[in-house]
């Protein structure tokens, strides 16, 4: 068993929020440098960077993970994450589908460009992806789940697009952890393994925050163990771990 | 006025209509359940689109009366069921929550 830290929440050039620099390669290259193990990749509503972040990845060594930061009807902000990019192509045309239809102007709201490993843009995402999907937060934690995914509640304890902005407080569900800013949380998490990450939308801000989890190997499987069993050391509670 | 008159005098649709039909206190316009935690008063309705169980949970910490769905929002079954067992009255209405909370305010100051 060893420990393996991980940033499970960057977002890429995809995002209209995100840096345009923030190419899936140019990740990659500083998830390494931070001395990260496991990344994922997971723009707002969408996977469409995660084919060429994987073979990045692949690239640098780094254990990968891919989805989506999705956006519920009650516009809670929701990690999904899947083992491999095929997953992820899939649950983000059931999201894209279902995203409100309004398109995006990239000189107001910012560029959604998807590219390969060399960073050429391969296409434009039409509609604006910060938009809210019409599915509950109930919805789209059971098409994670049935597809083997993990499911994360974001930032539950930030005052927008949270749990805890949206809905009050943390209702029940069968979340695989969920992810927190700040310790101690000021939002009760009761028995749900915790997990902090970056939320980068710049290259500098890549492991911000990171966690390490403790497994044999640091992949799909050897993570969902550590969640399951609660082998995790938090960059916010445990700076030096 | 009474909670029972969001139907019987603003037409809006009881979907959850078992409750103490006490007088109303007021309105409370929000779509962030933390905002409604934090500054709804008793006994009022909670005009909304956040159609969730927790609005439920919400509404009972607060002593919300009745919550108003607005914009025809799909309400879930396990929100109904909440309500039920919690005594919150439910209705729901195709308006926005300006016109719903527009119409109510105007009742509210007649009675």
């Amino acid at each position: 068993m060893a420990w393996f830290r991980a940033d499970l929440h960057l977002h890429s050039c995809l995002s209209p929020c995100g840096d345009l620099e923030c190419s899936p390669s140019a990740i990659a290259a500083t998830a390494r440098e931070r001395g990260l193990t496991m990344v994922a990749l997971t723009d707002h509503n969408s996977a469409l960077n995660c084919p060429a972040f994987s073979e990045a990845c692949a690239h640098h060594g780094l254990s990968a993970l891919f989805g989506m930061e999705a956006t519920s009807r009650e516009e809670v902000h929701l990690l999904c994450l899947f083992e491999t990019v095929e997953q992820a192509l899939e649950m983000g045309e059931r999201l894209y589908e279902k995203l409100a239809d309004v398109h995006n102007i990239p000189e107001k709201l910012g560029d959604q460009v998807y590219v390969d490993v060399e960073e050429n843009i391969l296409g434009e995402v039409e509609k604006h992806l910060i938009g809210a999907v019409d599915l509950s937060v109930d919805e789209i934690m059971a098409l994670v789940l049935d597809r083997g995914g993990l499911f994360i509640p974001a930032h539950i304890d930030r005052t927008v697009n949270s749990m805890g902005s949206q809905l009050g407080f943390l209702p029940a569900g069968a979340y695989s952890a969920v992810e927190v800013t700040r310790s101690p949380c000021p939002i009760a998490t009761y028995d749900y393994p915790r997990v902090c990450n970056s939320d980068a939308h710049f290259l500098p801000d890549i492991a911000a925050r990171w966690f390490a989890f403790e497994a044999d190997t640091p992949d799909f499987a050897g993570l969902q163990a550590a969640l399951a069993t609660g082998r995790l050391k938090l960059s916010i509670e445990q700076p030096t771990a | 006025m009474k909670i029972s008159q969001l139907e019987t005098t603003l037409g809006f649709k009881t979907v959850q209509g078992t409750y103490d039909d006490r007088e109303m206190s007021c309105g409370y316009t929000s779509d962030l359940l933390s905002d409604v935690m934090a500054n709804a008063r008793e006994d009022c309705v909670l005009i909304t689109i956040q159609a969730h169980k927790n609005a439920v949970a919400v509404a009972t910490m607060a002593g919300i009366a009745a919550i108003l769905v607005c914009n025809s929002r799909p309400i879930p079954d396990d929100m109904i069921e909440a309500a039920r067992s919690e005594g919150i009255a439910v209705f729901i209405t195709e308006k926005s929550q300006f016109i719903a909370g527009g119409e109510i305010y105007q009742a509210l100051s007649r009675t």
